[in-house]
């Protein structure tokens, strides 16, 4: 770790601060965005998700070290946090800070990816059950009624072992798609009170197609339930990821994910508690980010909640 | 209650050697209210008290031993069964010289093919019944069942039947004469009751309501068994090979090692057959109410190459098939770095398919070396080119890359520790290999199948070399444990003259050059042997570890009257 | 009302149904066999064949879906593959620590919870507030696991307070016959009880906490004011009375989630639950106890649905209207 690398975070932090404030500067211009800067763990929340994002992406710049580098699988494993390392090393003699960062690019990406594909899901299910009613409505109501009735850990092992070996991009997709069914029950009730809107009864009558008044003129304006169970999935895929790699069935080996780092430690939890106490916070600290931004958009897009 | 919990901790007595004290502590709080006196005065005094707690990870599945094959039900079976005799402390497999009598007092040999027990009058099962010539005969029957399929079914094939002549005496009689006759009659059959199991059917002794309240005829009866908690067993004061000193036996189920070994730390358990990791040794051995006893131990791992490509067992493997491949594979893994990254002192690098506990362990065999500058070479002449500067490191040949992928079962933190330092050490010589780390079912399925290019397997090996070896490396051995399917009849012949020298020189000699010609061909990179360390509370006396089978001798352990502690004397 | 509650009932029922035909059919297609060989001996092929013929699985799925329903119908379970004993005994031994442990969970969700709700409500806007709200946020946002862990860790292996896992002592209470054990199964259980419970708790606090701030803006906690009631009691008294209602409903909603971060729990304090007994059936392929215990657990989450709703519905009128409509 030199000194170049410690100029690299402090540059990462630097951009995260940057982020932060303009997006302040920005919010401050509409009520909405004020709205959104008085919850107390939005600008932090913010400012957090940033400074990981900047990790991401600039993750060979911050990294001191190649990820999956074992200097010394003897004489180096299970070292506590050093100069050289600053979050120590795990039991291969992988530099734990150097995981983490690349990490960020796996957690991230997988909770970004399989929340877009949950939410698509979900607000297309949710949006024709609503606007169709009736059978339609009753049958995908019903088959989330089911998806809901069982732990989500339990479906994915099962859908995971249907594969033999399941790539990153089979993972996210099986997330993805065991992920929308809150999704589709918040869009439907909201689409169940926009159908009946004036604006609606306007687009039907001019001849518009069913399909088309759906995605153009309905969805649109029940954005705000969408927006926010999307930020809300992102942590909560990075939740289920993480439990899934501690049954050792997640991300495949190199890939540093934060799930499979903490599985890797928990063997040497007694002795080097490092190498899984930290890719733990490091989710805890990015989905509390979330869940703050998540209740800020919350306060800034339904004012009728705000009076609370 | 969030605020609660750091005001009623400091209570407890500061900074405890063990959780134990916490809880008269916490009992006392919680029962002023309740009026019930705490810890109760009296209990069990004099020699034959005594608790012993085993901490194991796995749970047995069934307490009827023809029916299960697990280590950890095989310990606690042991307790509550007999063999007809049991092998002595050398591990001496040939003749009957070294066995010691348990169910049958003496034998003889009527003739080189007849050999006759005479059992031991004051033999009892634990519902009074005598130990008849009849329950042998049941059990020999039980065991060669194809319906039971009992793992010893291949090591009885040679003996042609068992009768009784009267109800204290039965006959064994051999197709064959051959050095461990003797072994193969009395080691892998535990005498049953065949008035209580004789009328179940056979299709359902997998899961017999018996094996989860047994009955036996061995030194401990069986009280209780809680899922996924423990398992209690009592001493039988009237055993008649003389009375336990060791009152209760109690395996406690922790699924985590390292957290078992925290619970035997704290003194919340005895006992533990293998420490598995540097970490845990030494947390063992750092602990002042522990004594550590090294024995050899059963298990060798290797990586496996299928030499039959993935899936289609008629053709070769296209990497695989090629022995100067496999050689060169071979030489470019640091056998002795990975060892001791992921067992430290704890196990050795096998000169071959063997553990150290059998007597023909021999660091002299020749093996192939650890030489990366060799095995790159190799790869070279071979066409494997490794591909220009920019590119990946991976190396070619015809535009196919060196890839492969090793099969490893999650439930093994070991193996998957192995495939990933594995992983790294092939790509240093430009060969990518991505783990398929699977469940143990489809770990087991995908092996059996052949739908692999290489395996982390493990074997857990039989006492003597001589069955085990024929099951994994041979010819006779493809479809049964030879999951690489290597055949070389110059292997073959040698094994199986080994297996049938009398004289333990000629036989070392002859397992020497049969491995050395397995090394030379190079299925597999044997990776490791464990050496064991057992660890067992310093208040118990007379512990003696037999390699083979490690409690077999738990019912000669004792804890001295003055040392006994409040969890030895307590009544249940 | 009734009506409803009947309609309610029987989609209930078909939604356990559905449940239990997904998870059959989705173990059955998984790769992997049910029959391991549990030792360094390998089944041979006939063994596995006459193993699947004794288990009906060389059948074609549809046949075998159709026995499987049936004998559920009579109540028979079936009897597990790598258990070796009937299905129904294996639940009968795991659901009983479960509900232990979801219950204490439970206890302590809603006492933290609701404790902390309302202190926030009371202290709106304020330091104490926003200080306990990220606090509670950041417990939140744990893997239940991941904390279940660091506890473990702490308080098990590092300070000794706690048992390292494990429901009891199995040499002094083998079974709870003194008060002296039942205090010997409450120290096992803490630990595990809080990792959920805390974890849970911060959820409940931010519902309470908005269910507090809603009725304290209404018209008769202001009547209560302007009778110069102390706000120690309006506040505990009136407004909580009030506040509590939807909360309650909360209960019924908890219980899957707890029967589901209980999975990981389980898994880790050693806890011989449903959790720990369905991981294990799902990675050993031992179809009959996938499939009760996915029975188990949609009977659960579905009685729970329905507990809260009612509750709901008794409770608010309005909401009852709605559904209606």
């Amino acid at each position: 770790m030199n000194a170049w690398k410690w100029l690299a975070l402090a540059g990462a932090l630097g951009a995260a601060l940057l982020v932060a404030g303009a997006v302040r500067r920005r919010a401050r211009d509409s009520a909405a965005g004020r709205r959104f800067l008085r919850h107390p763990a939005s600008t932090p929340g913010v400012f957090v998700l940033a400074f990981f994002v900047t990790l991401a992406v600039a993750a060979p710049l911050v990294a001191p070290y190649d990820p999956d580098w074992m200097p010394g699988i003897v004489e180096l494993q299970n070292r506590p946090p050093s100069r050289l390392h600053p979050l120590g090393t795990d039991i291969y003699s992988r530099d734990v800070w150097s995981r983490l960062v690349y990490g960020a690019r796996i957690s991230l990406g997988i909770g970004a990816l399989a929340m877009l594909v949950a939410v698509t899901l979900g607000a297309a299910v949710g949006a024709v059950a609503g606007y169709f009613r009736r059978w339609v409505d009753a049958a995908l109501m019903r088959f989330v009624d089911v998806g809901l009735a069982l732990p989500r850990i339990f479906v994915l092992l099962m859908v995971v072992a249907l594969w033999e070996h399941v790539p990153l991009a089979v993972l996210v997709l099986l997330i993805g798609f065991t992920s929308w069914f809150g999704t589709s029950r918040l869009v439907r009730a909201e689409v169940l009170s926009l159908r009946e809107r004036e604006f609606v009864a306007a687009a039907r009558a001019l001849g518009a197609r069913p399909g088309r008044v759906v995605f153009r003129h309905v969805l649109p304006n029940a954005a705000a339930p969408i927006i926010v169970s999307a930020a809300l999935g992102i942590g909560n895929v990075m939740l289920l990821e993480a439990g899934l790699s501690f049954l050792g069935l997640g991300v495949p080996s190199p890939a540093p994910s934060w799930g499979s780092m903490i599985f890797d430690g928990t063997q040497k939890m007694a002795v080097a508690p490092w190498t899984s106490v930290f890719p733990g916070l490091a989710i805890a600290v990015v989905v509390m980010a979330l869940n703050g931004i998540a209740d800020g958009l919350r306060d800034a897009l339904d004012p009728r909640r705000e009076a609370a | 209650m969030l605020r609660g919990m750091p005001t009623v901790a400091p209570a407890l007595p500061p900074g405890p050697e063990r959780p134990a004290r916490g809880l008269p502590t916490l009992c006392l709080m919680l029962l002023a209210l309740a009026g019930a006196g705490c810890a109760r005065r009296g209990g069990c005094t004099g020699d034959y008290c005594g608790t012993v707690v085993f901490v194991t990870t796995p749970e047995p599945d069934i307490l009827l031993p023809p029916s299960s094959q697990l280590v950890v039900s095989r310990d606690i079976a042991d307790q509550i069964f007999l063999k007809l005799a049991d092998l002595g402390m050398s591990g001496n497999t040939v003749g009957d010289t070294d066995f010691q009598p348990q169910l049958a007092e003496r034998w003889e040999w009527a003739n080189p093919l007849t050999l006759v027990f005479h059992l031991d009058p004051r033999a009892r099962w634990q519902d009074g019944r005598p130990v008849t010539s009849a329950d042998v005969a049941f059990t020999f029957d039980i065991y060669t069942d194809s319906v039971i399929n009992s793992s010893a079914r291949s090591a009885l094939r040679r003996i042609s039947a068992v009768t009784t002549r009267d109800s204290l005496t039965v006959v064994f009689r051999f197709r064959t004469r051959y050095p461990e006759m003797f072994y193969d009659a009395v080691y892998h059959m535990r005498v049953l009751p065949s008035h209580l199991m004789g009328t179940v059917p056979r299709e359902q002794w997998r899961s017999a309501a018996f094996g989860r309240a047994p009955v036996g005829d061995g030194p401990y009866r069986f009280v209780r068994w809680k899922a996924g908690e423990s398992l209690e067993l009592a001493a039988d004061s009237t055993f008649f090979l003389g009375r336990p000193h060791i009152r209760r036996l109690i395996w406690r189920f922790t699924p985590d090692l390292q957290v078992a070994v925290t619970q035997i730390v704290a003194g919340d358990a005895d006992a533990i057959e293998v420490l598995g990791t540097p970490d845990n040794a030494r947390r063992a051995r750092a602990a002042p109410r522990l004594v550590t006893y090294p024995y050899p131990g059963a298990t060798y791992g290797f990586l496996g190459f299928n030499l039959r490509a993935s899936g289609d067992t008629t053709e070769p493997h296209p990497l695989f098939g090629d022995r100067a491949l496999r050689r060169a594979l071979a030489m470019a893994v640091d056998r002795v770095a990975l060892l001791r990254s992921v067992f430290g002192d704890l196990a050795k690098v096998p000169p071959g398919p063997m553990p150290p506990q059998w007597w023909i362990w021999d660091s002299e065999i020749r093996d192939l070396p650890f030489d990366t500058v060799q095995a790159a070479r190799q790869l070279t002449r071979l066409g494997w080119q490794a591909s220009g500067p920019g590119g990946d490191g991976i190396r070619e040949k015809d535009g196919r890359q060196l890839a492969f992928r090793i099969l490893v079962p999650t439930t093994s933190a070991i193996r998957r520790q192995y495939a990933r330092l594995l992983q790294q050490q092939f790509r240093r010589i430009g060969a990518d290999v991505q783990l398929d780390e699977v469940e143990f079912s489809v770990f087991n399925e995908r092996m059996q199948a052949g739908r692999f290019d290489a395996v982390l397997n493990s074997v857990n090996a039989d006492p003597t070399p001589s069955s085990s070896i024929s099951q994994e490396w041979t010819q006779a051995g493809i479809g049964l444990s030879n999951f690489v399917r290597y055949a070389n009849p110059a292997f073959d012949r040698l094994a199986e003259q080994a297996s049938d020298a009398l004289q333990r020189d000629a036989a070392k000699r002859l397992w020497r050059r049969a491995f050395e010609i397995l090394n030379d061909d190079a299925p597999a990179i044997f990776l490791f042997a464990l050496d064991n360390v057992a660890a067992v509370d310093r208040r118990v006396q007379g512990v003696v570890i037999r390699p083979d089978s490690h409690w077999a001798l738990v019912r000669l352990w004792r804890i001295p009257a003055d040392q006994l502690t409040e969890r030895d004397r307590a009544e249940r | 009302m009734t009506s409803w509650l009947v309609r309610r009932f029987a989609a209930s029922i078909a939604i356990v149904f559905a449940v239990v035909t997904l998870t059959f059919v989705l173990i059955h297609l998984a790769h992997g066999t049910p029959f391991l060989p549990t030792g360094d001996r390998p089944l041979s092929p006939e063994v596995i064949a006459r193993l699947r013929a004794q288990f009906g699985l060389d059948r074609p799925l549809p046949v075998q879906y159709v026995k499987y329903v049936a004998a559920l119908l009579r109540g028979q379970l079936g009897e597990s593959f790598a258990l070796r004993r009937p299905v129904s005994d294996a639940l009968a031994d795991a659901i009983p620590h479960t509900v232990t442990l979801a219950g204490a969970g439970l206890f302590v969700d809603f006492l933290v919870g609701l404790a902390l709700g309302v202190y926030q409500a009371a202290r709106s806007r304020r330091f104490a507030d926003v200080a306990l709200g990220n606090v509670a946020l950041f417990f939140n946002s744990m893997p239940t696991f991941w904390l279940g862990l660091v506890l473990l860790l702490v308080f098990a292996q590092r300070l000794h307070w706690f048992p390292v896992g494990g429901v009891g002592d199995p040499v002094l209470c083998p079974t709870v016959s003194s008060a002296r054990c039942l205090a010997d199964r409450l120290w096992h259980l803490a630990l595990p009880a809080l990792t959920l419970g805390i974890v849970g708790a911060a959820g409940t606090a931010r519902f309470q906490r908005a269910a507090m701030l809603e009725v304290v803006g209404q018209d008769y906690v202001r009547t209560a004011r302007a009778k110069g009631l102390a706000e120690r009691r309006v506040v505990l008294v009136h407004a909580l009375r009030n506040a509590l209602l939807p909360v309650i409903s909360l209960l019924g909603l908890a219980l899957p989630f707890l029967l589901t971060g209980a999975v990981l729990v389980e898994w880790v304090f050693a806890w011989p639950g449903m959790g720990r007994l369905t991981v294990n059936a799902i990675l050993q392929r031992d179809y009959p106890v996938v499939t009760a215990t996915a029975l188990a657990a949609s009977v659960m989450v579905v009685l729970g649905n329905l507990a809260a709703d009612t509750l709901y519905a008794v409770a608010d009128p309005r909401i009852r209207i709605r559904s209606d409509a």
